[in-house]
C-alpha cells in the first residue's frame, strides 16, 4: 500500500491535525507536541512509494484538481507559457520552413549549383555561358543531369490586356532534373532547344488560373509570346515555383550555333544546375568538375586568360542565402522570452509553494518521500507546460499566418512555412523542457520545507527563506534577460530611424514608376524604340497631373543596374583588365529634373543631345571625386570602345543617389543619353518609365496605360509602383526583424514587470504583520513605501546592471544588423534601461500603495 | 521492556486482532478514525495504540472488503469527517472473529496458566 487514495490522505491529515491540537490544548509546547507525534509521523513517512503508471495518472489527476482550485493562478501561468511557447513555435516554423526543411524537389540534397570563377576580382560566383553549360553536361561523369536557366521577362498579348510576366528560359532537362512533371500536358522534350522547335512554353499554375481562367483546353493552343505565336505544351502544379514564385512561364533555352559560338562563351548568364549521381559525394563531384574545367580551359584559352574554376554549392544553400542570421537572432530572442516566461512561472510556483507548504509537509508526514513529492510537483509543472504548449501551438498556427502575410519578399521559401510534424515535435520538446525548467527549483525547495513549519498554524515563519532568495534571483535574471532584448530591439529601431532619415538623393514623393519592355521582334531598330518613347512621352506629358516624364534602364530601388567598362581619354590602360569599370545608366532627357536629382555643375541631357550631335555624358559626384579628384570633370571625355571610339564629353555633374538600398555607399555612376546609344546596332532595351505627378501617382497608372495603348496597344507595363513603395520595400526585411524583435522585447518587458509585481506583492502580503508593527511603532507611510519600492528596485537595478553588461558583450552579434548606430550606442544603452526602470517602478508602486494602507490595528488584532 | 511489549502488541494487532478491535468499536455506532484511535487507546488503558500509518490504510482495506462503510459527514461549523459504520457482512465477520479470538485466548491461557479475567 504505497499510496493512499485521497480519502485516506485527508483522514490522515485530519488525524495528525487533531492530535496536534489536542496536545497543544493539553498544554504541550509546539515542539513537545511534534516530538510526541514523531513516531507516527516517521511511521507514515517510512512508507515509501515507487514509480508506477497508476501513480503518474494519480499525480496528473491531482495536478488537475489543484489547478482547478486556483483558476487565477492557472490562467496567468497558462497564458504566460502559451505566449512564450507560441512565439517559439512560430519563429521555429519559419526557421524550419526556410532553413531546415528540404527543398520541395525529389532527392533535393543531390541538387547543386555550379558557379564559375574567372579569377579576377568580383568575378567569382558567376553563372555559366551556354558553351560552358554544354561542357558541364557532356564532359562530366559525376552528375545524373545538368541543366541551365536564366530568368527573363515575356510580353503576353492577345486576348485581354497585354501583360509582362516574369519567366525563365530553361534547358529541356530542367524539369526532369528537379523531378517535376506537368499537372496538365507535358514539360519540354529533347530537341525543343533547337531553332524552329523552341516556340513552346510551359505555364505556371498561377498564370494559368489568372490569365487563362484555369482553362484546361489551353494546352495545345497557340498564344502570342513576345509577339511570336507560341504553343502552350503544359501547365505546372501550383507547388512548382522555381527559380522562385515570381516565375510564371518557362520557355526552352535556344542552344543554336550562335549561343554556342566562341564569341558567346564569355557571356555568362545561365545558372547551371546539376543533380549528383546517387552515391557520389560533393567532393567527388567537385574533383570531376575540376577535370572538366581544366579540359575546356585548354580548348578555349582565349576566354580564360586569368584562369577559370568551377565550384559546386548545394541548391538549398543558394536559395536560403544569408537569411539565416536574422532568423537565428529572432529565434534567440523568442528563446529569451521563453526563459523569462519560465522565470515568471517558477516565481509564481515558488510563491504558491510557500502557501502550499502545509499541504506539502503534511504529504511528507503522510509518507510521501521527497522524490515522490518532487515528482508530484513536477507532474504539475509539466502538465501546465503541456497545456500551455498546446495553446501556444494554436497561437503559433495563427501567428505563422500573420508572419507569412507580413514577411518581406526577400525571405525565400516563406510560402513553404507552416506548422508541420517537426514544429509540433519541437513545441512538445520545448514545452517539456519548459515544464522541467520552471518546475524543478520550486519543487526541490518546496519538498525541503521543514515539517515543523508546516504544522504551525499560519506558517508565516520561514516563508521568506523558502521564497526569498530564489525568487529574487529569478526576478533579477528576468530583468537582465528582458533588458538584453529591449536593447537589441532599441538598437534595431534606432538603426531603422537612422535609415529612414537617409535622403535617397532624389525626390521620392509622388513618383510613379513602371517597367516597359518593347519586344525586339517588333521594335527591330533602336530608332523604332525611340520614336515609341517620344510619342508616348509627348502624350503623357500633355495629361493634367503629370509634371515630368522620363525613362532609365536602371531605376533606383528596382533591383536593376549594372556596370560597364570604359576608358578615359588620355589615360591609356596597359592591360584590358585594368580598364575602368563603373555603374552605367542610360536615361532619357529630362531624367534628372523628373527624378529631382540635383545637377551640381553643368547641365543635364536635353532632346538636342541626339544621335547626330556631339555625344555627352553626366557623372555623379562620387565618380567626379574618384576619377578627377583635383579638377573639374566637365569637358573630359570617355569612350566605351577602344577600336572606334565615340567620345562622350562630360557636360554635367549630378548629385549622388542611393541606388540599391538606403544603407548602400554612394557608388560612382556614369549617365549617358538614351538618344546616343553606346554602339551601332543598339536595339531597344527594357526601360523603367518614371512620371512625376502633382496628385496621387496611382491615379496616373490608367492614364499611362491609355497613352501607351494609343501608340501600341500590345505593350504591357509591369512592376508598377510608386518610388516611396520601392524604398519601403527595400526596408521591409529590416522592418520585419525590427517589428518582431520589438514585439518580443515588449512581451519580455511585460513579463518582467509582472514578475517584479508578483514578488513585491507577495512579499507585501507576507510582511503585512511586520509592516503593521513598523507602522504601529511610528514608521511613516513613506518609509513603508520606500521599503517596499526599494526592495523591488534593488532587484531591478541589479538585473539592469547585468543586462547592460550582457548586451555590451553581445554587441558583436548585433553589429552586422545595424546601420549608423554603434552596437554599444550610448543613447540606447541609457534610454532603454531608464524605460525598464520606469516600468519596474510602476510595477512596485501598486503593491507599495497597498503596503502603505496597512492598518496596524487590524494586523495586530488578527494576530 | 516497554519497547518489546509494544512490538509484540503491534504484531498481534497486525495479525488480525486490529480488525477485530475496529469492527467491535463500530458495532454500536458509527465513528470516525480519530475517535477510533482514541477509543482503542483509552479502553486498553494506553496499552494498545494504533499508528496512524496503519489505522487509515486498515480502514480503507476493511471498507474494500465490504465489512465497513465510510461516509463523509459534514456538520455546521466543523470540517467534514469520515464516519464508518459496520455492514451486515462486517457484523458476520465480527461474530466469527470474536469466536476465533475467544478460542485463541482460551488456548493461550490454558498453556501459559494465565487466568482468564
Amino acid at each position: 500500500m504505497p499510496e493512499w487514495p485521497d480519502d485516506v490522505a485527508e483522514e490522515l491529515r485530519q488525524h495528525l491535525d487533531d492530535q496536534y491540537r489536542e496536545l497543544r490544548a493539553a498544554g504541550a509546547s509546539h515542539d513537545d507536541a511534534l516530538r510526541a507525534m514523531a513516531d507516527d509521523v516517521n511511521a507514515v513517512r517510512s512508507r515509501r512509494s515507487r514509480l508506477r503508471p497508476e501513480l503518474i495518472a494519480a499525480d496528473v489527476r491531482y495536478a488537475f484538481r489543484t489547478l482547478r482550485r486556483n483558476p487565477g493562478f492557472a490562467i496567468v501561468v497558462l497564458l504566460t507559457l502559451a505566449l512564450g511557447i507560441g512565439a517559439n513555435a512560430a519563429i521555429f516554423s519559419v526557421v524550419n520552413g526556410v532553413l531546415l526543411r528540404p527543398l520541395p524537389f525529389r532527392d533535393a540534397d543531390r541538387l547543386m549549383v555550379i558557379w564559375g570563377d574567372l579569377k579576377r576580382p568580383g568575378l567569382n560566383d558567376i553563372p555559366a555561358s551556354a558553351g560552358e553549360y554544354v561542357d558541364y553536361r557532356d564532359r562530366s561523369h559525376a552528375f545524373e543531369q545538368v541543366s541551365a536557366y536564366d530568368t527573363v521577362g515575356f510580353n503576353l498579348t492577345g486576348g485581354g490586356e497585354p501583360e509582362r510576366v516574369e519567366g525563365a528560359v530553361v534547358t529541356t532537362t530542367f524539369f526532369s532534373l528537379l523531378g517535376a512533371s506537368a499537372q496538365a500536358g507535358r514539360t519540354f522534350v529533347a530537341g525543343e532547344d533547337q531553332p524552329g522547335r523552341d516556340d513552346v512554353v510551359v505555364l505556371s499554375h498561377s498564370l494559368w488560373t489568372r490569365r487563362f481562367s484555369a482553362n484546361p483546353a489551353i494546352v495545345g493552343q497557340t498564344i502570342p509570346v513576345d509577339g511570336r505565336p507560341t504553343q502552350v505544351v503544359g501547365v505546372m502544379p501550383a507547388a512548382f515555383q522555381f527559380p522562385d514564385r515570381s516565375i510564371e512561364i518557362w520557355k526552352p533555352f535556344l542552344l543554336d550555333a550562335e549561343a554556342l559560338s566562341d564569341n558567346n562563351r564569355g557571356s555568362h548568364g545561365y545558372t547551371a544546375l546539376a543533380r549528383l549521381k546517387a552515391g557520389i559525394s560533393r567532393q567527388q563531384a567537385q574533383a570531376d568538375l575540376n577535370a572538366v574545367t581544366a579540359a575546356f580551359k585548354a580548348d578555349h584559352p582565349g576566354n580564360y586568360r586569368n584562369g577559370f574554376g568551377a565550384t559546386l554549392r548545394p541548391l538549398q544553400e543558394e536559395i536560403v542565402g544569408d537569411t539565416g542570421r536574422p532568423l537565428m537572432v529572432l529565434l534567440g530572442a523568442v528563446a529569451v522570452v521563453l526563459l523569462i516566461a519560465c522565470a515568471n512561472v517558477a516565481n509564481l510556483l515558488l510563491a504558491r509553494a510557500a502557501s502550499r507548504r502545509k499541504e506539502i509537509a503534511l504529504r511528507t508526514a503522510l509518507g510521501a518521500s521527497r522524490g515522490r513529492l518532487v515528482r508530484q510537483l513536477m507532474t504539475e509543472s509539466v502538465l501546465v507546460s503541456a497545456v500551455g504548449g498546446l495553446i501556444g501551438l494554436g497561437l503559433a498556427a495563427w501567428g505563422v499566418d500573420l508572419l507569412i502575410a507580413s514577411a518581406p519578399d526577400s525571405i525565400p521559401r516563406i510560402q513553404e512555412v507552416g506548422v508541420d510534424a517537426r514544429v509540433v515535435g519541437f513545441t512538445a520538446l520545448v514545452s517539456l523542457a519548459t515544464g522541467l525548467l520552471f518546475g524543478l527549483v520550486p519543487a526541490l525547495r518546496a519538498s525541503r520545507a521543514p515539517l515543523n513549519d508546516a504544522l504551525k498554524e499560519g506558517g508565516r515563519a520561514g516563508g521568506g527563506g523558502v521564497h526569498g532568495f530564489a525568487g529574487r534571483a529569478l526576478v533579477v535574471s528576468e530583468v537582465a534577460l528582458s533588458l538584453v532584448l529591449l536593447i537589441a530591439a532599441g538598437l534595431l529601431i534606432h538603426s531603422f530611424t537612422r535609415l529612414q532619415d537617409v535622403a535617397p538623393g532624389f525626390d521620392s514623393s509622388r513618383l510613379l514608376t513602371f517597367r516597359l519592355s518593347l519586344p525586339e521582334s517588333r521594335y527591330t531598330t533602336f530608332q523604332k524604340g525611340q520614336s515609341f518613347f517620344d510619342e508616348f512621352f509627348t502624350g503623357l506629358r500633355r495629361r493634367p497631373g503629370v509634371r515630368g516624364v522620363a525613362a532609365t534602364n536602371a531605376l533606383p530601388f528596382s533591383g536593376f543596374g549594372g556596370s560597364r567598362s570604359f576608358h578615359i581619354e588620355g589615360r591609356e590602360e596597359k592591360r584590358p583588365e585594368d580598364q575602368t569599370e563603373e555603374q552605367l545608366r542610360i536615361v532619357t532627357d529630362g531624367y534628372f529634373a523628373a527624378m529631382g536629382i540635383p545637377i551640381v555643375t553643368g547641365r543635364e541631357f536635353t532632346e538636342r543631345d541626339a544621335l547626330n550631335q556631339p555625344r555627352v555624358a553626366v557623372v555623379n559626384d562620387a565618380m567626379a571625386k574618384k576619377h578627377w579628384p583635383h579638377e573639374s570633370p566637365i569637358g573630359k571625355r570617355v569612350s566605351f570602345s577602344t577600336n572606334e571610339p565615340h567620345w562622350y564629353e562630360i557636360v554635367g555633374v549630378a548629385g549622388n543617389i542611393k541606388h540599391r538600398a538606403l544603407e548602400a555607399v554612394d557608388r560612382p555612376e556614369l549617365y549617358v543619353p538614351y538618344r546616343q546609344p553606346l554602339f551601332a546596332g543598339w536595339t531597344v532595351r527594357p526601360m523603367y518609365v518614371i512620371a512625376r505627378t502633382s496628385a496621387d501617382p496611382a491615379s496616373i497608372v490608367a492614364i499611362a496605360r491609355h497613352e501607351i495603348a494609343r501608340v501600341d496597344p500590345d505593350q504591357p507595363i509591369s512592376d508598377v509602383r510608386t518610388m516611396d513603395e520601392r524604398i519601403g520595400r527595400s526596408l521591409s526585411s529590416r522592418r520585419f526583424s525590427m517589428v518582431l524583435l520589438a514585439l518580443f522585447a515588449g512581451l519580455a518587458l511585460t513579463l518582467a514587470a509582472v514578475g517584479i509585481y508578483g514578488i513585491v506583492a507577495y512579499s507585501v502580503t507576507e510582511r503585512t504583520h511586520e509592516i503593521g508593527v513598523r507602522v504601529a511603532l511610528g514608521a511613516q507611510r513613506r518609509d513603508v513605501m520606500a521599503m517596499v519600492v526599494g526592495q523591488g528596485m534593488t532587484m531591478t537595478i541589479v538585473g539592469t546592471a547585468i543586462g547592460v553588461a550582457a548586451s555590451a558583450a553581445l554587441a558583436r552579434l548585433m553589429s552586422s544588423l545595424l546601420f549608423g548606430v554603434s552596437a554599444v550606442d550610448p543613447v540606447t544603452f541609457v534610454a532603454i534601461p531608464l524605460l525598464l526602470i520606469a516600468v519596474a517602478l510602476a510595477a512596485c508602486y501598486v503593491p507599495a500603495r497597498r503596503a502603505m494602507r496597512v492598518d496596524p490595528l487590524e494586523t495586530l488584532r488578527s494576530e | 521492556m516497554q519497547y518489546i511489549k509494544n512490538r509484540m502488541l503491534d504484531r498481534e494487532l497486525k495479525k488480525g486482532s486490529a480488525e477485530l478491535l475496529i469492527l467491535s468499536l463500530l458495532e454500536d455506532q458509527p465513528r470516525h478514525g480519530y475517535d477510533l484511535s482514541k477509543l482503542i487507546e483509552a479502553r486498553s488503558g494506553g496499552v494498545l495504540k494504533f499508528r496512524v500509518a496503519s489505522l487509515y490504510p486498515l480502514l480503507y482495506r476493511l471498507e474494500k472488503r465490504g465489512w465497513i462503510l465510510g461516509r463523509w459527514i459534514e456538520k455546521a461549523g466543523q470540517r467534514r469527517r469520515r464516519y464508518y459504520r459496520l455492514t451486515p457482512a462486517g457484523a458476520n465477520v465480527l461474530a466469527s472473529q470474536r469466536d476465533t479470538w475467544r478460542e485463541f485466548v482460551l488456548a493461550i491461557s490454558r498453556v501459559t496458566g494465565v487466568e482468564h479475567a
